[in-house]
């Protein structure tokens, strides 16, 4: 792909701003710097990796035509990654898997105890996240992902808050027990 | 409340290190972006293309060519009947001009201009 150099250094916001007046190799830039970010999200929400790719290039795309509309006030990847969850939550809904999310009070995957692994010292997000029912990865990826609130998550999904606050609350404490087995802080997040 | 767990998934989410096909990647979403305005040109393009056609037969169809020649000649004795009530006598011209060539200069001007602002509001667009 061709990349101008001058864009290499050049900060996200001059890149959109290029973008906006039609400069596609700007643009180019830009999906090069974010590309993996938003496509590792996608996996973390349960996407396989074609899944994944396919979404975040429409999401990219969509991106660039509505590109006009993003006027900085936070970062572009999270700009993009809210674009990409959203696609990819309507796949998720178009491919009926929402009933997924109507069993919030079955324990598909029981939490591991706190210390649980032993020796183990640091297990990563990706493989933490395997550990997760999809609703509980989607909704834990939408809240902490994509940055969207809870009332976010619960819109793009057409789903009733109090569900997406369970899934959100399961999630987190089996990536607690996985992720800080130490016994993470147990407080409840009022992410709204 | 968030606490220092949330804060540190937050961290962990944004953290996502570079694929090692990012540029692959980033060469594929350009194809398709690319892809995409070159279908979008055509179809703009197709459209035109069509809408000239019509406008053409329509042209035909009706004989707005011998409408026009016979309006220039109209309107060009009118006016000179009327100017010549008007300019005293010594200064009146023989007449000015709008004949069926003008016209039709002055309309392929009107044509070009509105061309001009069809692709503007196309790039706009």
């Amino acid at each position: 792909m061709a990349i101008r150099q001058s864009f290499v250094s050049a900060h996200d916001l001059e890149l959109v701003a290029l973008g906006a007046a039609g400069d596609r190799l700007a643009f180019g830039e830009l999906v090069r710097r974010h590309g993996s970010a938003v496509r590792g999200l996608l996996r973390r929400m349960g996407a396989d990796g074609a899944t994944a790719d396919d979404v975040a290039q429409d999401a990219f795309l969509a991106a660039f035509e509505q590109i006009s509309e993003f006027r900085g006030q936070g970062a572009f990847q999270g700009w993009v990654k809210r674009i990409a969850a959203r696609l990819y939550v309507k796949r998720w809904r178009r491919e009926a898997r929402t009933e997924l999310l109507e069993d919030a009070g079955d324990e598909t995957d029981a939490a591991p105890q706190a210390g649980e692994g032993g020796a183990v010292a640091r297990i990563d997000l990706d493989d933490a996240m395997k550990s997760l029912s999809p609703a509980e990865r989607v909704c834990v990826s939408l809240c902490y992902g994509a940055g969207l609130s809870h009332a976010e998550a619960a819109a793009a999904l057409n789903t009733p808050l109090g569900t997406v606050k369970s899934h959100v609350k399961r999630g987190l404490d089996k990536l607690r027990a996985r992720l800080a087995p130490d016994g993470g802080d147990e407080r409840s997040r009022a992410h709204v | 409340m968030s606490d220092g767990f949330e804060f540190g998934l937050e961290r962990m989410f944004a953290e996502s290190p570079a694929m090692g096909d990012a540029e692959l990647f980033a060469a594929r979403v350009m194809d398709k972006l690319d892809r995409g305005w070159t279908a979008r040109r055509f179809v703009i393009g197709a459209m035109g293309v069509a809408g000239g056609m019509v406008g053409a037969y329509q042209v035909i169809s009706t004989d707005a060519v011998g409408h026009l020649q016979a309006l220039g000649v109209q309107s060009n004795a009118y006016l000179n009947q009327h100017l010549a009530e008007v300019i005293p006598t010594g200064l009146a011209p023989s007449g000015i001009g709008l004949d069926l060539q003008t016209l039709m200069m002055i309309g392929a001007l009107a044509i070009a201009a509105a061309g001009f602002g069809l692709v503007r509001l196309i790039r706009e667009i």
